[in-house]
């Protein structure tokens, strides 16, 4: 199916009324939705509609209108809290005074908060030691799920069912908070960036999905290359993989995104201020509404406006994730829905 | 709970897109073994590899998942951390009490007051909660140009995800006593307003902070329940003289019914667990009283009063009376017709 | 070792199972903690508090050490004060010779405003001068509360934590008597000579460092009269002529004729603890402080009339809304009031006596009109307010159980340079920092650069300091202030029955009191009723507060009283 439009008229998947479950058994269907992924069709005119279908009745004027209105406040009421964030942040001290507080019409651009910011201080370092985890936690995180989802993938292997019993009973509970404290207190793992990777590197669910996937893909794919001597590595690097580019994206940015967003585990694990990742950070600045280190006498001095550095911090916490996610995006329902909810 | 899964995304995705992985999973190791199948040997030989794979992730899920079940031993204790230096230690040198914890715990108003809140949230998520992703979906299903439906799905999906602490930092900003709307309220004359630090309202707050995270995110999973309506339904409702809004009646929403009851019936299994990290971060902005729940009451217990002992045992009372409803929820599905996130 | 499993309900068999090792230390140490018993089998536990004899043989002697003759004598338990001039050039020496020995120590302190950055030139010239490389961890001290207990339980506790006495709620105590070190072989009796500027801090101070039977404290002397002063902006009530108010309802009628909220002006913060002093309610610093020998039977804080009178008054502050709306945000949400304070969003608010120095002087050259100054806290019908004392030294310094005898040395280096007194070299760089780049010398007068305000904060000063001391030789008036400020509130400051005194509760008790200060704070903002404090002040009473009070009692007949 072309995601774009996701009408039912042009879905090129197997049509509905497949008996659920079975999707992921489906190999042709999977093949080819990742060829469309590659090489989407291009047509002409996005914006336009597209031909409507004879036994439709034209729509109501004032039908359209409310329906775009409806949609219209909803993305506004997305995007102009983010709007009035990054248009502060980047006023002048004067400019916030004279808008009383918060500034939604920019005037005179300035980027002295973030150049205070970035100059090598707090936030500076909060953010370099964000996106470190981030990296490291998410290769880890993907190599951990991918090579677990390889492993589960073939039905019938030893032991395949218990392992995969194993994994699915830990949706249903959870050993609580004061027990895994004591225990990962008991690793020695407090006052270490260990603590905010290893307790929450996996999500079962992502495995699963990456299962689903992977055991979609041609079963003759996989048996002629290990016919040709391909060891599973192989398999998995050389064929699996590529093919499940889509899905991988996906993953990858719900890992990504977790262990950008974390803070609990870092507020109860890290002791040390100098270690604490950008989202404590931004606590600290905007929520606690404290001075960043180096900068609290210009800021009580009103120097610099502590509400632009506070609308600083955010944009720079929400940055790498609006940047990254409208990409992964058109993933979304290709990778992940239409692998594995319907197949 | 949310603490200890950080990366996990999208509960609604989540739990529908599971389903037939899951259970497929269980049927095809259910599958009987061909007459012809190999020694245990031979298997173990030829599955070594695969074997192998699995192991940093089973070693990770036995280390952070079952283990700590263990560590709920210390609901039955007077435990003291200071003991030594190390959880486990002190746990083998800390008294036993045997149910006094629990005792305890049921005389304690604040507990209660805690089972309260989380039950009045889950009741509110509920009504003003998950309609808005299905009307949503019903909406961008509707919309038939496809740059426009792009953009608006892309818009409805960002704040899934920013981080809590982002969301609730832009929800201060805007809402604030010093924020946005007291700005603008004062500078026409009016008083100002402060939702953030309101109590009567908090948990409508809390409410509006998921709907505007999350439920744009939410509609993916209904999109794709949508996007499997065959045109051909609908063009013979049209033939039949059905108008456009007897067709997404007859059409449409019994399309989406098995969604909808499957996660309806899933947040009822997962009904005591409302927000941790999001209500954690406000705790202090409007009380106890109106934001304390079960999470942050093990929370506060345990990690601010070191009464880890007591923590323990409310969270052991959340677990188990979680996992019933989760079973029983289950259960329910099965007898509606849906697939739970298990077969029988 | 085997924990004791027995029976469902027996809450003190945690203590009995610890008495087995506790009696064993306290024995080789000769200094067996003086107990009140509470019941049973208590021999030996980890509560109660080291008085008489047993005290003596482990405080430090006392060597006064004059360096310069204070402007401003003691009186009324006020500090001392220094107004004159400052000859920098002659700054007399009081450490020497380097103590430190070059190791490594970490400390966790708690730090109110915005840290420096670690590498600053102020950390690094007081390391030299030390010979040690203290290497900070400072934490938000406004939810201090909320970090010290985890970082307690882990393996991994810093060489040095330094506790504020409010903090020891819950399991703190016995925390600190499980992990910290006993510093008596170090300092008691004559040993502390070795550090002089240790032993020219006051005994009463050191008294109140005796924790579990032995020494484990690094005091931070301070005076006795409440450290709460509730602060104005001097400049613009002149302005307005505005008055400062002689009664807990000319305070209210003024905070009503100050806010404007539309003007985006407020009285107030929140004054809670204000109204506390206003109404004569006993001390919440510390948990012994709370109590009071009323016609012969204690009494708690909570109990009192004047506790509801002032969360009352409190209560309508916010009400009427007369409170800037950051305060309604709770204590762990707004932390630095100075920004809005400057920007004149409120005119007055409490906090600690320190704020009036790093008010003023953070203020002193970019905003010469602004003025901060203190108002006397009025009683709350108009005329002299009943204060009460809060105990002469209420943060401490604890050394880690596990730290060697290099590491001890080298922390009392840091404490022995940190206690420096007023005059010394040691005492103007832990204080003002280094010249040229903390401050720079303007008639002969120590003035602090923007550098400074940002790099000398808090961390030196929480490890041990001298004998309470004002001093400010850049702003002699505000010294002044501070110092009279604390003269005047002193003569009618009275010392409650366990002042002096370092207590230790009963493990079982510990928990009982862990909300009401949430409950305070719930009941001021308009969230909780009186009608809810006084349910559990009752709920107080039957879950323990009554043994409390009996357990209490019997201390106090063991001990006697300070109370005068």
């Amino acid at each position: 199916m072309t995601a774009t439009t996701g009408r039912p008229a042009s879905a090129a998947v197997p049509a509905s009324g497949d008996e659920p479950g079975h999707g992921p058994g489906h190999g042709s269907g999977r093949g080819s939705g990742l060829g469309a992924g590659r090489g989407p069709a291009h047509r002409p005119g996005r914006w336009a509609a597209p031909p409507r279908p004879v036994w439709e009745e034209e729509p109501s004027r004032a039908g359209l209108a409310g329906k775009g209105l409806v949609l219209a406040l909803a993305c506004l009421g997305i995007l102009f809290p983010l709007w009035i964030v990054l248009v502060t942040s980047l006023s002048s001290r004067k400019t916030i005074d004279q808008a009383g507080g918060l500034v939604m019409v920019p005037k005179g651009i300035t980027f002295v908060a973030y150049r205070e910011l970035l100059g090598g201080g707090q936030v500076t370092r909060a953010a370099v030691i964000s996106v470190l985890i981030t990296l490291v936690g998410t290769l880890f995180s993907m190599a951990v799920s991918v090579l677990c989802a390889y492993g589960l993938s073939r039905t019938g292997s030893l032991g395949h069912r218990w392992i995969l019993m194993t994994l699915l009973a830990t949706m249903f509970f959870s050993a609580g908070l004061i027990p895994t404290y004591l225990l990962v207190q008991s690793l020695g793992l407090t006052d270490t960036y260990l603590a905010l990777i290893l307790p929450s590197a996996i999500s079962v669910f992502n495995i699963l999905v990456l299962r689903g996937f992977f055991m979609g893909i041609s079963p003759e794919l996989i048996d002629s290359a290990r016919i040709d001597g391909a060891g599973d590595l192989r398999i998995l690097w050389q064929i699996v993989m590529p093919l499940s580019r889509a899905v991988l994206a996906v993953i990858t940015l719900f890992y990504a995104v977790g262990y950008w967003s974390a803070w609990f585990n870092a507020s109860l694990y890290l002791n040390d201020q100098d270690m604490m990742p950008l989202q404590n950070v931004m606590i600290q600045l905007v929520q606690k509404q404290e001075a960043p280190v180096g900068l609290g006498q210009a800021i009580k001095t009103g120097e610099l406006s502590g509400l632009a550095v506070q609308m600083a911090v955010m944009v720079l916490a929400l940055l790498p994730v609006a940047v990254l996610s409208p990409f992964v995006q058109k993933h979304f329902r290709k990778g992940m829905l239409t692998g594995a909810v319907k197949g | 709970m949310s603490h200890s899964t950080v990366p996990r995304s999208g509960t609604e995705a989540d739990t529908t897109a599971t389903t037939p992985v899951a259970s497929d999973g269980a049927t095809g190791a259910r599958r009987a073994r061909p007459p012809g199948e190999p020694s245990l040997r031979h298997r173990l030989r030829r599955d070594r590899v695969l074997l192998l794979m699995t192991l940093p992730a089973v070693v990770l899920v036995l280390l952070f998942n079952y283990i700590p079940i263990l560590g709920n031993v210390v609901a039955f204790q007077d435990y003291d951390p200071y003991v030594s230096d190390n959880g486990i230690v002190s746990m083998l040198h800390s008294p036993w009490v045997g149910l006094e914890n629990f005792q305890r715990i049921f005389e304690d108003s604040a507990f209660w007051g805690a089972v309260r809140n989380t039950l009045v949230l889950f009741v509110l998520q509920l009504v003003l909660y998950f309609p808005v992703p299905i009307a949503l979906a019903l909406l961008i299903n509707s919309v038939v140009r496809p740059r426009v439906r792009a953009i608006s799905q892309a818009v409805l999906y960002l704040p899934h995800f920013f981080s809590w602490v982002l969301v609730i930092a832009v929800f201060q900003q805007l809402f604030g006593g010093a924020g946005l709307l007291s700005q603008l309220l004062r500078q026409h004359g009016y008083d100002g307003l402060d939702v953030m630090t309101d109590p009567a309202t908090f948990k409508f707050l809390v409410t509006a902070q998921s709907v505007w995270k999350d439920a744009g995110w939410g509609i993916i999973v209904f999109l794709a329940a949508l996007a499997s309506v065959s045109p051909d339904l609908y063009e013979a409702a049209a033939m039949d003289g059905a108008g456009r809004w007897r067709r997404m009646w007859h059409v449409t929403l019994p399309a989406l019914r098995p969604v909808i009851a499957l996660l309806l019936v899933l947040r009822v299994g997962d009904a005591l667990t409302v927000g941790f990290e999001q209500i954690l971060l406000q705790r202090d902005a409007v009380g106890p009283g109106a934001a304390e729940v079960l999470d942050t009451f093990v929370w506060w217990n345990g990690v601010r009063n070191q009464d880890f002992g007591y923590a323990a045992a409310a969270g052991l009372v959340k677990g188990v009376v979680s996992l019933g409803l989760v079973l029983a929820a289950n259960k329910v599905a099965h007898l509606m017709g849906e697939q739970g996130v298990y077969r029988k | 070792m085997t924990p004791n499993a027995a029976s469902a309900s027996s809450a003190p068999s945690r203590r009995s199972f610890l008495a087995s090792t506790a009696v064993a230390t306290a024995a080789v140490a000769g200094g067996m903690p003086l107990l009140a018993a509470c019941g049973g089998s208590d021999s030996g536990s980890r509560d109660g508090t080291t008085s008489g004899k047993d005290a003596k043989k482990l405080l430090p002697a006392y060597v006064a050490g004059n360096v310069v003759t204070p402007d401003i004598a003691a009186r009324n338990g006020s500090a001392v004060g220094f107004t004159g001039k400052l000859d920098l050039a002659t700054l007399k020496t009081s450490v020497p010779k380097k103590l430190g020995k070059g190791g490594k120590v970490s400390i966790m302190s708690p730090f109110w405003g915005s840290p420096p950055k670690a590498d600053n030139a102020y950390y690094t010239a007081m390391n030299d001068l030390i010979g040690v490389d203290v290497v900070w961890q400072n934490q938000d001290g406004n939810t201090y509360d909320q970090k010290l207990g985890a970082v307690l339980a882990s393996s991994d506790v810093p060489d040095v934590v330094v506790v504020p006495g409010w903090n020891m709620t819950g399991k703190i105590p016995s925390a600190i008597i499980a992990k910290f070190a006993d510093l008596g072989p170090y300092l008691s009796g004559d040993a502390v000579k070795q550090y002089p500027n240790l032993a020219a801090i006051p005994t009463d101070a050191w008294q109140r460092s005796l924790f579990g039977g032995k020494l484990r404290g690094l005091p931070m002397p301070s005076s006795y009269v409440t450290s709460i002063v509730p602060f104005y902006r001097k400049d613009v009530f002149d302005k307005e002529g505005y008055q400062v108010p002689t009664s807990a309802d000319e305070f209210h009628a003024l905070a009503k004729e100050i806010t404007n909220a539309k003007a985006k002006r407020w009285a107030c913060l929140d004054m809670k603890w204000t109204a506390f002093n206003m109404f004569g309610v006993l001390s919440g610093d510390e948990k012994s402080l709370g109590w009071n020998l009323v016609d012969g039977k204690l009494v708690n804080r909570i109990e009192t009339q004047e506790y509801l009178e002032a969360l009352e008054w409190t209560r309508k502050l916010f009400a009427e809304e007369l409170v800037h709306p950051d305060a309604k945000l709770g204590k762990s949400q707004a932390t630095d009031p100075a920004p809005k304070f400057v920007a004149g969003e409120f005119l007055i608010y409490n906090q600690d006596i320190s704020q009036w120095y790093g008010q003023a002087a953070a203020q002193a050259t970019q905003n010469p009109d602004f003025r901060i100054w203190g108002m006397d806290i009025p009683g709350h019908a108009g005329g002299n307010p009943t204060l009460w004392a809060k105990n002469p030294a209420g943060i401490f310094a604890f050394v880690n159980k596990k730290a060697s005898e290099s590491v001890i040395r080298d922390v009392l280096a840091v404490a022995n340079v940190t206690a420096a007194p007023y005059g010394t070299k040691e005492y103007m760089l832990t204080n003002y920092g280094v010249e040229g780049t903390h401050y720079t010398v303007k008639d002969g007068l120590p003035v602090k650069t923007d550098q400074g305000n940002i790099d000398v904060l808090n961390a030196f000063v929480m490890v041990a300091s001298p004998a309470a001391t004002i001093a400010h030789p850049d702003l002699p008036e505000v010294a002044k202030g501070q110092v009279e400020w604390q003269q005047r509130m002193g003569a009618f400051t009275r010392k409650s029955p366990f002042y002096g005194m370092q207590i230790t509760e009963p493990a079982r008790w510990t928990n009982l009191a862990n909300d009401f200060e949430q409950l305070e704070d719930d009941i001021v903002r308009g969230r909780k009723k009186i009608g809810d404090m006084q349910q559990a002040v009752s709920d107080w009473k039957s879950k323990g507060g009554d043994q409390l009070r009996d357990w209490y009692r019997k201390l106090l007949d063991d001990n006697g009283s300070a109370a005068n």
